[in-house]
């Protein structure tokens, strides 16, 4: 007996670059092409005529027939996306060492087949969309890194100062809302257009590295810390009563000054002035309790600098 | 003015048609969810798409952020279907489908796939219906999400829209004794239209 030649249709299925597979109500598989074949390892004469479950009972069994029964009820389609559901059948991609995902990840459409008006079967297509959820990792991956330069400061690693005020903001309009306390420190190192005219701005990026780098050891990890500009840092202190604050401002005075920075075998002292204020009622909004930090450490500077002085 | 896109038959032919389908529509969904939805008379109007949004917040009353998943469809007549509800009333929304998933609870399923589910089968359940009517069977694109909270005026952006005037054909569902809305919106282009017109001639010379 002849065997009837394939017709076009049959051979595009065979051969296309995605999964396709019939259902019938009852699962039963009605027909599996060659990318389902190749990917799952079980031909079209293994599958087809036994309940899908039967061949791949690791499949999301109510999912999926709630699924196929919706297209056989409403006549019209339904769908799977990647973004919710990574994948349907645990098939490998050919990304296997640039990929970073475990299986292939699958977008799937379930589609009506009718006869006069009649859903007859299910067609599944399966397509591999394993590269543009990589793309999209990338991508998203990419926008958090940029996400974090974009708050911090370039030469020191330390927040910067959009990010401070932004989280200072944040702070304060906490604090307006529940109360409690908060406190701002500013400090300034002394004389530090000095060290860069005695030796250079390459050490003077170096002692604002270095002298970022100590500070940023010694404050708790809820407290944020910047750069806000030159030689100037800011460090937000939540829950924090000034009384306290002023012993952080000591702490940091000290962790400053102690120990001069050794830079390509020159020793640089270097001191640094504190002026710290604290939220209290009538102080309207962030930029006062700025602004009255300011005013403290421009009288710790004029009272001979290398101090700290609270705006009372 | 120019030739108005439907004539008065024709619009009385669509009328029809919506509301046979949404009484199918209905039955279907019924049949699929265990719910009894109620399914609104729809309401037909061809807008220009830069009035689009007032339309829909006349015919709606939704004045606040709204979610929006989109889909589209197509044959010769093809269009987008979106479904709008309240931005906070997507639980209710979920809610539609009285836990879509039974018994399963070891197969995790998340909000935005059950949103998409319920969006799909409310879009599916209509848009189906209506072009069975002109008989037509489309093929359907995944739903995507427009917007989980964004004003009416946005889900329209004429500036974005490749076409200028739309055929709006309005369904809103509820739950029997909640106050809870969702509306769905046809909306299709102009050459669409043209062959809408075409399908409606044909369904009026048959009769």
């Amino acid at each position: 007996m002849n065997v009837p030649p394939a017709s076009l249709s049959d051979l595009v299925v065979e051969r296309v670059g995605f999964g396709i597979f019939v259902l019938d109500r009852e699962m039963k598989v009605l027909m599996w092409n060659r990318f389902m074949q190749d990917h799952s390892g079980l031909s079209a004469e293994q599958v087809v005529g036994k309940s899908i479950f039967a061949s791949f009972p690791e499949l999301p069994r109510v999912w999926l027939t709630r699924k196929l029964e919706s297209v056989f009820q409403l006549g019209s389609f339904a769908f799977s996306s990647w973004e919710q559901r990574p994948y349907l059948f645990k098939f490998d991609h050919d990304r296997p060492i640039t990929g970073g995902v475990d299986f292939m990840q699958q977008d799937c459409t379930f589609m009506p087949l009718t006869r006069e008006r009649e859903v007859v079967a299910v067609c599944v297509t399966i397509s591999d969309v394993t590269h543009v959820s990589i793309v999209q990792r990338e991508r998203e991956e990419a926008v958090a890194k940029l996400q974090e330069y974009a708050d911090r400061d370039g030469l020191t690693g330390i927040a910067n100062r959009r990010f401070f005020e932004a989280r200072l903001r944040d702070e304060y309009t906490r604090w307006q809302r529940y109360g409690g306390d908060m406190s701002v420190l500013l400090f300034d190192l002394d004389h530090f257009k000095k060290i860069n005219d005695q030796f250079g701005h390459g050490v003077g990026d170096t002692v604002l590295r270095e002298m970022a780098q100590r500070v940023a050891q010694v404050v708790r990890v809820q407290d944020t810390f910047g750069r806000f500009g030159g030689e100037e840092f800011a460090l937000l202190l939540p829950c924090t009563p000034l009384e306290d604050a002023m012993l952080v401002a000591e702490k940091i005075r000290h962790t400053i000054g102690d120990a001069p920075v050794d830079v390509q075998g020159v020793s640089v002292p270097v001191t640094a002035s504190v002026g710290g204020a604290a939220a209290r009622v009538g102080v309207p909004n962030y930029d006062v309790l700025i602004n009255e930090a300011d005013a403290a450490l421009y009288s710790a500077k004029r009272q001979g600098r290398n101090r700290s002085v609270a705006f009372i | 003015m120019s030739e108005p896109v439907l004539n008065e038959d024709q619009r009385d032919a669509l009328q029809e048609v919506a509301n046979l389908a949404m009484g199918q529509a209905a039955t279907r969904l019924a049949r699929l969810l265990d719910t009894f939805i109620e399914l609104s008379v729809p309401r037909v109007q061809v807008v220009e798409i830069s009035k689009a949004a007032a339309a829909l917040r006349e015919m709606t009353g939704i004045q606040e952020s709204v979610s929006a998943v989109r889909q589209g469809f197509r044959s010769d007549i093809k269009g987008e279907a979106l479904v709008i509800c309240r931005s906070g009333s997507i639980e209710q929304l979920c809610g539609l489908v009285n836990d879509p998933y039974p018994r399963s609870a070891y197969e995790k399923v998340s909000q935005q796939e059950v949103i998409f589910d319920v969006a799909n089968v409310l879009t599916g359940a209509c848009v189906s219906c209506i072009l069975e009517q002109l008989g037509r069977t489309p093929v359907f694109s995944a739903p995507g999400l427009l917007g989980e909270s964004m004003s009416l005026d946005d889900v329209f952006q004429p500036g974005v829209l490749a076409w200028e005037v739309a055929l709006l054909v309005e369904v809103n569902f509820a739950l029997e004794d909640q106050s809870f809305r969702a509306h769905l919106v046809m909306l299709m282009a102009e050459e669409s239209i043209r062959h809408m017109n075409d399908a409606l001639d044909a369904l009026l010379s048959s009769l």
